[in-house]
């Protein structure tokens, strides 16, 4: 069995399931309590404060990124194509819910292996795997647009 | 009624619940209980009663939290978010399996270990046994079909920890497998 169809499996376990017992009863009893005691909705004020430390971090991690890639790319240029490459063919969507899951896959496996080229640009086992998933990006692409 | 076809007509529900109707709020968990559950029951490695207690939880909070529900998504899908979310801090509680501590030397030689076809509940068996931090990264992306940036905002891990968390899942996942069959 190959990679994509134990993938496959893997998604098939998304479906809906019901609870063993009601949970209708209990909820209504607890909503109840509350209304009759009037609880209060438990604050959750450190949310929007992590959330804020989380995006300034994030923000801080993609400018060091941005700098190391291009500071990087002046050091060695021979390391600019496999980075306009990473741009070029990046996030394609297809129109088909179908091919959704393949095309994050492959497009997830052909940034994996650009970034892995970036630290090992010669390696003729990188850029054949490379090779080999961007054909099949191209054959995916083919099949969304023949599906409609 | 699916609740992907539910969209458009559950909005008058949403209303009178967010308004303080209860029945309206049934007939809302009537038709997404099955989606949340299954999410929170893959999350919580199988484990029926707590998979039980977390739904429960998670209808509990969107009770609490409608009224300032602005209607920008579906409503299932806010639902589905904050039960995910619900899951996930319950995980977080527990504290288990730190993911700033992934240990190279016990990594299973995933090179060695082939794919192998499973039936369904061998693999929700195989599943249910992985460390719950790495198993929630492996649901998320896997199962759920979630980015890594999401995983990652949700978790609040960087998106190249999560990318490590679902290399370690799929490897220990292949072991569990390779053992079992």
């Amino acid at each position: 069995m190959n990679e994509f169809e134990w993938r496959r499996q893997l998604r098939d376990l998304r479906q809906p399931l019901a609870p063993r017992r009601d949970l209708w009863t209990s909820i209504d009893a607890l909503l109840e309590d509350a209304e009759r005691t009037q609880e209060p909705v438990p604050p959750h004020s450190h949310e929007p404060r992590r959330r804020r430390l989380l995006a300034a971090v994030g923000l801080a991690a993609s400018l060091l990124l941005a700098a190391g890639i291009g500071w990087r790319a002046w050091q060695h240029p021979t390391a600019a194509p496999a980075t306009e490459r990473l741009q070029a063919g990046a996030h394609w969507k297809p129109a088909d819910p179908r091919f959704a899951g393949a095309a994050i896959e492959l497009d997830a496996a052909r940034m994996e292996l650009q970034l892995a080229l970036q630290q090992a640009p010669d390696s003729p086992a990188l850029q054949r795997l490379l090779g080999r998933t961007e054909q099949q990006q191209t054959q995916l692409r083919q099949l969304g647009r023949q599906a409609g | 009624m699916s609740p992907a076809s539910a969209g458009a007509n559950d909005s008058d529900d949403v209303r009178a619940a967010a308004a303080g109707d209860r029945q309206a709020f049934q007939r809302l968990y009537r038709l997404h209980v099955g989606r949340v559950h299954g999410a929170v029951c893959r999350l919580a490695g199988y484990d029926h009663a707590r998979a039980e207690d977390l739904t429960q939880d998670a209808f509990i909070r969107a009770w609490q939290k409608l009224p300032g529900f602005r209607h920008e998504s579906a409503f299932g899908t806010w639902l589905y978010r904050l039960a995910v979310n619900v899951a996930l801090m319950d995980i977080r509680a527990r504290g288990a399996d730190p993911v700033s501590t992934l240990d190279d030397e016990h990594l299973p030689d995933t090179g060695q270990t082939p794919f192998c076809a499973a039936e369904r509940e061998e693999l929700e068996r195989a599943i249910a046994r992985l460390p719950p931090r790495a198993r929630a990264v492996l649901v998320l992306h896997d199962i759920e079909g979630w980015r890594h940036e999401e995983i990652g905002g949700e978790l609040g891990m960087a998106t190249g920890t999560s990318k490590a968390q679902l290399h370690r899942a799929r490897g220990l996942l292949r072991k569990i497998l390779g053992e079992s069959s």
